[in-house]
């Protein structure tokens, strides 16, 4: 266990700058979600910590040690790729042994450890198997195992889901929430999908064009958004975004003065129908999705901006239909025009 | 001239190389009796080495006095000179000319015969590539098109042809990186007679004048050059990715 | 598919015997090879013995006994099979720097490599015998010839195996990297298992280009260290004499390399094409 501190770090692509200053304090045993759209540079923060990609300028230290130029197997990280990465020659247990080989590991002392590890992941059957006859959901555990076996002081996910069906990958997600309890283990984990950032992590990072936008627990990210960005990123369905325009005419006395200017944001969970006098919002019906334990409500503002309201029992009206919600003050966010940063406190 | 030669002796094989590939490999992906041995069969010449290719063609088949060439010639010959003995159809044979064997070692029919010997050899090379290509090609895609009620002609021209382009540029290149240093053929064939090409022209002025071998020998270097980098430039990306 | 296409009866029968008739047109010379290589000399030329002849050894036995076929044969075997393996031994790193250390020129690099196959050998004719017949000595030795098959054939190798390694899963690699693996040991317990069937290939290939080169395996040579190409050469009679010894002494050349190209097939294609055709 060890804790992981990035600071300053920065990298460039043959003159183009990817990363542009990360500073970030991972604790000992701490369970840390990158999170962001592709391409905003979670993959190469992931990278750049396990050795794969070069540093350009900053440091990396795992435990107190600046890693920049250690070689990845010796920073005591071990790393589960998205494509599970298993060497499609070698048996579940070679693969798993691989590592351990390398380092001259007592025989007895690899199959001791390869074991364990097969057994805490259910894989004893299969230790004998080439990963070509293992399913999809297989391959992941044995991916994850050749990592345990390591011992390391800090686990790497890299998307380890997003090659897995729904189904499974809920139930793998469990999988590893429960692993990261009983290792207490430092983890940190890549992700493009929200709903894991949100389950998984102790602390979520959210970057976007190689800068951290938020960093913060799943419930402060959820509750405080520090920008639009994060707040649309985060929540399923996705916050709505208003001007003051678009708001009932008297609407901005019930909040706050600063909304007159400001970009409004409310989640769909967080609007109820109300009458025509207390709304904040008011809107025409597109269409309805029901999902049986609620609906998803699909509405137009006058001005035509798409809004969505999430209710527990579908509105008994039809298509065209002008409907009226409100919000609780305290649940509504805003945002300034130009930057997009949190302006409520 | 000999630059002449070169590009009409390699253009020509590519042409009738992937012409011929094509077809016999369309012909040969379908499922039919002793399918392995015709495959084994169309394949072999590929392996034939060029030197026993050269000298088996025009020595043993094309030679107008020995080879199989004017062994059918003058048996044509006799053929038709009996006819003309028949009764009635004895007259219209009688207007018959008599034929001559071509002879190949004239110095433009050389040429065509190192075309012929080349593209006999480097046919089933076409043809391999084009059969592994055609058996990847997407079954859905000609099923929504036989939906969408195309025959089987449309389907050739507008699914197999451009799913092919791939290999076909790939044939293109590889073949014209071996036959533009081509010698052995042309050595063999056209010894004596006019008809050279690049490599061979270098090969002449080596046995008598350095000097001029050295100076064609560097014009060839760029020419390789030039055309390596215009034809990978455009055939080479579909290979690196 | 299967299930409306209409084939008509006569498409049934027409189109095997088209591709029998086509596939025996083709070995058509290959076959006349082998069957004239049966005939004496004398008859070889003679009209009336054109199908019908007393088969003979004679041609045969003469080319063992006499023109010391398998001395070529195995100077053939010796240099191809050195040269191959000289090819990978050099191949094999290069390309896996190639593909999983590119640097910006990478490509460059090999595009030049695959030119100098363009280049007619003649234009380094003189240099290549001034230089190994004066300067150093090793005219007609067998470390000669391997080492001019193996550096003629090297673009030809690393590509091949470019092209094969870049289809192995960069995560593979860096996997490895995470698990602690040497460079070499990246080589040997990852790479090479992995593209077992590229290298493979790319070694048959390599060796049947060895086994049919001509230019330099002829002019690099005299007697020590002579291949196969220099015994066709050697036996190559203006104008058609000696057909039938010609003949023998060619199916003897041609017929190990048609026979392992048989057995090997499906690894040429892919070979053959850098593996861009699947």
């Amino acid at each position: 266990m060890a804790s992981v501190t990035i600071r300053d770090v920065k990298k460039s692509y043959g003159g183009q700058q990817v990363m542009h200053g990360i500073d970030l304090d991972v604790n000992e045993g701490e369970f840390v979600v990158f999170v962001g759209p592709s391409g905003c540079g979670k993959s190469t923060l992931l990278r750049m910590i396990a050795g794969l990609e070069e540093t350009s300028s900053g440091e990396i230290l795992i435990g107190d040690k600046v890693v920049n130029n250690v070689a990845p197997a010796k920073r005591g990280v071990a790393m589960v790729f998205q494509s599970y990465a298993l060497y499609p020659h070698m048996t579940v247990f070679n693969n798993m042994a691989f590592g351990l080989k390398q380092t001259k590991t007592a025989p007895d002392e690899i199959d001791r450890r390869v074991r364990e590890a097969a057994e805490v992941l259910q894989i004893t059957d299969y230790l004998d198997r080439s990963p070509r006859n293992l399913s999809g959901g297989q391959r992941q555990r044995v991916a994850i195992g050749r990592a345990i076996v390591r011992d390391p002081e800090v686990f790497l996910f890299d998307e380890p889901l997003s090659n897995l069906d729904a189904a499974l990958r809920v139930q793998t997600r469990l999988e590893i929430a429960r692993l990261h309890e009983r290792l207490q283990s430092t983890m940190i984990y890549v992700t493009h999908d929200q709903v894991e950032a949100m389950t998984l992590a102790d602390k979520i990072v959210v970057l976007r064009d190689g800068r951290i936008e938020q960093v913060g627990s799943p419930i402060d990210l959820y509750e405080r958004p520090a920008s639009m960005f994060v707040a649309g990123f985060i929540g399923s369905p996705k916050m709505n975004f208003f001007t003051s325009a678009e708001l009932v005419v008297n609407a901005i006395k019930k909040l706050a003065a600063v909304a007159v200017v400001a970009n409004i944001g409310i989640r769909p969970e967080h609007l109820t129908a109300s009458t025509e006098k207390g709304a904040l919002i008011g809107g025409t019906l597109d269409l309805v999705e029901q999902l049986g334990e609620y609906a998803l409500v699909h509405l137009n503002t006058a001005a035509g901006v798409p809004f969505i309201a999430k209710m527990e029992k579908p509105p008994e009206v039809t298509k065209g239909a002008q409907m009226w919600f409100t919000a609780n003050p305290s649940l509504v966010h805003f945002f300034a025009q130009e930057s997009g940063l949190r302006i409520n406190t | 001239m000999a630059i002449q030669n070169s590009v009409l002796i390699v253009s020509s094989i590519l042409i009738l190389t992937v012409i011929l590939g094509l077809l016999i490999a369309v012909l040969v992906n379908r499922t039919f009796p002793g399918r392995g041995i015709v495959r084994v069969l169309l394949i072999s010449p590929f392996f034939v080495m060029p030197a026993v290719n050269a000298v088996l063609w025009i020595n043993m088949i094309l030679d107008p006095v020995l080879g199989l060439n004017g062994l059918a010639v003058s048996g044509l010959n006799e053929l038709v000179a009996g006819l003309r003995d028949f009764p009635v159809i004895g007259g219209f044979f009688a207007m018959w000319p008599e034929l001559h064997p071509i002879s190949f070692r004239a110095t433009q029919t050389s040429a065509y015969a190192v075309i012929m010997m080349v593209t006999w050899q480097w046919t089933p090379f076409a043809v391999l590539i084009f059969m592994t290509s055609l058996q990847s090609e997407d079954e859905s895609q000609k099923e929504a098109a036989m939906l969408d009620g195309a025959n089987a002609w449309s389907q050739f021209i507008n699914l197999t042809v451009p799913h092919l382009a791939r290999p076909i540029a790939i044939v293109v290149m590889i073949q014209s990186i071996f036959h533009l240093s081509l010698y052995a053929e042309i050595e063999i064939v056209s010894r004596g007679n006019g008809n050279k090409n690049l490599p061979y022209l270098i090969g002449e002025f080596t046995s008598n004048n350095i000097g001029a071998a050295s100076a064609t020998g560097i014009f060839a270097v760029i020419l390789a050059n030039v055309v390596a980098i215009f034809l990978l430039r455009m055939v080479g990306k579909s290979l690196m990715d | 598919m299967a299930a409306v296409a209409q084939t008509s009866k006569l498409g049934k029968v027409l189109w095997p015997v088209l591709a029998w008739t086509i596939a025996l047109i083709f070995f058509f010379p290959i076959f006349w090879l082998v069957f004239t290589s049966f005939k004496t000399d004398a008859d070889a030329v003679k009209p009336e013995y054109l199908f019908f002849f007393t088969p003979t050894l004679e041609n045969y036995t003469n080319m063992t006994e006499n023109y010391d076929y398998w001395r070529f044969a195995i100077n053939s075997v010796i240099t191809s099979t050195f040269a191959t393996g000289f090819a990978l031994i050099v191949g094999v790193p290069a390309a896996y720097a190639m593909a999983f250390d590119p640097s910006r020129h990478t490509k460059d690099i090999l595009v030049w490599m695959l030119s100098t196959k363009m280049l007619p050998a003649a234009a380094v004719l003189y240099p290549m015998t001034f230089l190994t017949k004066n300067l150093l000595g090793l005219f007609d030795t067998h470390f000669l010839v391997i080492m001019v098959l193996c550096l003629i054939n090297l673009p030809i190798v690393i590509w091949m195996l470019f092209t094969y390694f870049k289809e192995i899963p960069k995560d593979i690699i860096e996997a490895g990297k995470m698990d602690g693996v040497s460079t070499w040991g990246e080589i040997k317990d990852i790479l090479i298992p992995l593209a077992w069937g590229g290298i493979a290939s790319t070694a048959l290939l390599t060796f049947i280009f060895c086994w049919n080169e001509a230019y330099w395996t002829v002019r690099l040579t005299t007697i020590d260290a002579a291949t196969l190409s220099k015994l066709i050469e050697g036996n190559r009679a203006p104008e058609g004499l000696f057909f039938g010894r010609l003949s023998a002494v060619s199916t003897a050349a041609v017929a190990p390399i048609v026979v392992l190209g048989w057995f090997c097939q499906k690894q040429l294609v892919q070979g053959l094409t850098f593996g861009a055709v699947k």
